[in-house]
């Protein structure tokens, strides 16, 4: 019933793992080839995948796993999806329903385990409750803010016959995901943002999931208003744009945030302002009259920062009510625009090149000139992560792929494969610090198994690298624990799984290992060495408000 | 935790085996704190009626009813805090002493009268509830269980 029942939503893939408490399933799951099943080697790389599936094309991605270890080796992969508001249908197996609650072998409460973690959960012990409990749990995880909403099943309901006819409507009185943007609040928005002298729009992972970036586009050029994105928001607003000030946040541009701390309007679009977008709050934005904030979820406003003008909506629907009250105004922001262009020369992005060790930023460099935007780039967490956000320029939703909330290490490689089975006719790089990459890197027999064409960029500098720069900058130089020199031979290790590698030292072999990459089918690594103390900038201290932002050293 | 932190909801919520631990853990992971909680059968079939005093720790007052109505257990929930409201708090008390004159007069009701003393019941709003526990004080209490209000807004 549990397999018709997702036929029903549309579901095609589903990334899993079988066990003592799901065997029903799993039983019946031959009986429905259109449900392609893909065997997953830990728990935790079928939820990064299904994650990786949903923020690649959109629609949910499903996992299965068993009771007890299976079903709590998720809780990461939920986690990581809950905080990035990603819709996910994770379905584990429950003991019977008569043995609940005696400890039974693999036995664990999952819902207790996960609530924290889902949008939603059911507990599902009898097979009455299943075809409504299924259906609507579709409907919460895709609708309003989505989330990863979990079913947990009595062994003994998945092996119970019924009716499987869900309810024609769904009846929620609890859940209310809809909200219209006020039409009053939208005029002021528009008034204030028109009215601002110094305005500034921040875009979040929520215009994204709205769809709404030619409204971001067209607000942003009739107000005149320049727009960053969050680390999340990468995509809704393209970064090439003249109007464009890049990433937000503590490790932001430094135009970005030398805007952000001027502004006299700042207006939040589909965020949460979490504190690596505020830095130090009491500094945040200090010369701000008139916070706007847009947001889906209403318990956003003023959980971090009290908007003076909330609208409590869907991203596009906010937007699209403030247009037509927003005169045209491009020509009188003449100042503020070029101030902004002063910083941005004042301030670009840059990185020490000169030092005989392969810089990260070279790699992503020739990965951008060659994929443009025509590539997903899945990166992991840490230095990788903030450098492929930076050294791309992302001019389009669904290309760059990351763990922002999270901050999950062993996310890209899993979420790589995801992507790839969501959108085959795109290349999907995976770009990966050694230590992330390890935390997950059996998911390369899935890679090998289906011959996916997933290309991982290992930027690999032999330590946990972001640990030891905050260990450097920030705790007193003292370097503890984040030493990487034993490790896998990583081309070794490839070819362990069945997958070609090359092992990169220098900044000629950069190009050659790409080509080969790229004239590879199917799965291909590549083992940059690079500069042991390259770091991420522009970085705002631990503590320190955005004003307070350290640019790469001079050299 | 100061008095001004304290908001007072009433919560209408679907009853079922996952509903009490989801508010309680909504309340918890978000640096909140209860102080008092009743929950009873609500007049319509198959939802119940949570009264909850919560201490809302360093967040805005309001995170406390937007938290709650995330859940998609939570159907309703109504701030009552700094209302015209009645609030009503149930004490059950078993006391030592015989003469029971000064509780009675505050209105409380023998239920059990015997050799090893008398159990009364009385019901007010907070101050009165307070103040009853003072008085049971002086006459030898020997165990006794308090409800935590429950609260209704006035109507006109």
């Amino acid at each position: 019933m549990v397999l018709e029942a997702l036929e029903r939503e549309g579901v095609e893939l589903i990334f899993g793992y079988p066990g003592g408490a799901n065997l029903p399933i799993y039983q019946r799951l031959p009986g429905h080839p259109k449900l392609k099943h893909i065997l997953v080697r830990h728990e935790q790389g079928a939820a990064h995948m299904a994650d990786g599936y949903a923020r690649a094309c959109g629609r949910p991605g499903v996992v299965f796993a068993t009771s007890g270890p299976g079903a709590l080796n998720l809780v990461t992969g939920l986690c990581t999806a809950y905080m990035d508001s990603v819709p996910m249908i994770a379905i584990t197996g429950q003991v019977n329903s008569t043995q609940v609650g005696r400890d039974a072998f693999q036995e664990s409460d999952v819902i207790g385990a996960t609530s924290s973690v889902t949008k939603h959960s059911y507990l599902v012990t009898n097979i009455k409750q299943l075809p409504r409990v299924i259906h609507e749990a579709f409907h919460i995880a895709t609708t309003g803010r989505p989330g990863p909403v979990l079913i947990d099943i009595c062994k003994d309901v998945q092996q119970a016959e019924a009716d499987n006819v869900p309810p024609e409507r769904l009846e929620i009185p609890g859940y209310k995901p809809n909200g219209h943007a006020d039409l009053d609040q939208a005029k002021a928005a528009a008034i204030a943002l028109a009215g601002a002298e110094r305005p500034v729009v921040l875009a979040g992972h929520g215009v994204l999931l709205s769809h709404a970036e030619a409204e971001l586009r067209e607000l942003a050029e009739r107000a005149a208003a320049p727009v960053g994105t969050t680390l999340l928001g990468i995509g809704a607003f393209p970064v090439n744009h003249p109007l464009s000030l890049h990433m937000t946040g503590f490790m932001g541009t430094g135009w970005n945030l030398k805007a952000v701390q001027n502004a006299d309007v700042l207006m939040m679009v589909g965020m949460r302002v979490d504190d690596r977008v505020t830095a130090k709050l009491a500094d945040f934005a200090p010369k701000v009259k008139t916070f706007i904030h847009i947001d889906i979820d209403g318990s956003e406003m003023g959980k971090n920062v009290r908007p003076q003008i909330e609208l409590v909506a869907d991203a596009k629907q906010a937007l699209n009510a403030m247009i037509p009250h927003l005169p045209e105004l491009e020509k009188s922001r003449g100042t503020w625009l070029a101030q902004i262009d002063a910083w941005r020369e004042e301030h670009p992005l840059r990185y020490t090149h000169s030092n005989g060790h392969l810089q990260p930023q070279d790699v992503l460099i020739d990965m951008y000139k060659r994929c443009r935007n025509e590539a997903i780039v899945v990166a992991d967490v840490g230095q990788n992560q903030i450098w492929a956000a930076l050294w791309w320029n992302y001019d389009r939703p669904g290309l760059f792929l990351n763990s922002g909330g999270s901050g999950t290490m062993g996310f890209a490689l899993p979420a790589a494969i995801g992507a790839k089975f969501a959108r085959p006719e795109l290349p999907v790089w995976c770009v990966a610090g050694e230590g992330g990459f390890v935390m997950t890197a059996q998911e390369l027999s899935v890679a090998v198994e289906h011959q996916l064409d997933v290309k991982i960029v290992l930027l690999n500098n032999f330590s946990l690298g972001m640990v030891r720069q905050f260990q450097d900058d920030f705790y007193g130089g003292v370097r503890s624990q984040v030493d990487l020199t034993h490790m896998p031979d990583f081309v070794k290790l490839a070819d362990a799984y069945g997958l070609p590698a090359v092992r990169v030292d220098k900044f000629s072999e950069i190009g050659p290992a790409m080509d080969a990459a790229e004239r590879t089918k199917g799965p291909f690594l590549i083992d940059f060495r690079i500069d042991p103390e390259a770091n991420v900038y522009p970085i705002v201290p631990l503590g320190k408000s955005l004003n307070d932002f350290w640019e790469a050293p001079d050299k | 935790m100061s008095d001004n932190r304290v908001r007072v909801l009433s919560v209408l919520v679907e009853d079922g085996p996952n509903t009490l631990s989801k508010v309680s853990g909504v309340i918890r992971r978000r640096g909140f704190h209860v102080l008092s909680i009743t929950v009873g059968p609500s007049p319509e079939p198959g939802y119940s009626r949570l009264t909850l005093q919560v201490d809302h720790g360093h967040a805005e007052a309001d995170q406390v009813r937007k938290q709650l109505e995330r859940l998609v257990e939570v159907v309703e929930v109504e701030d009552l805090t700094g209302h015209d409201v009645h609030s009503r708090e149930l004490v059950v008390a078993h006391v030592a002493a015989s003469d029971l004159s000064g509780l009675l007069e505050k209105g409380a009701k023998l239920l059990y009268s015997g050799e090893s003393g008398a159990t009364v019941e009385f019901a007010g709003d907070g101050g009165e509830v307070g103040e009853f526990v003072d008085e049971l004080k002086r006459h030898g209490v020997k165990d006794v269980v308090r409800s935590g209000p429950v609260v209704m807004r006035r109507t006109a």
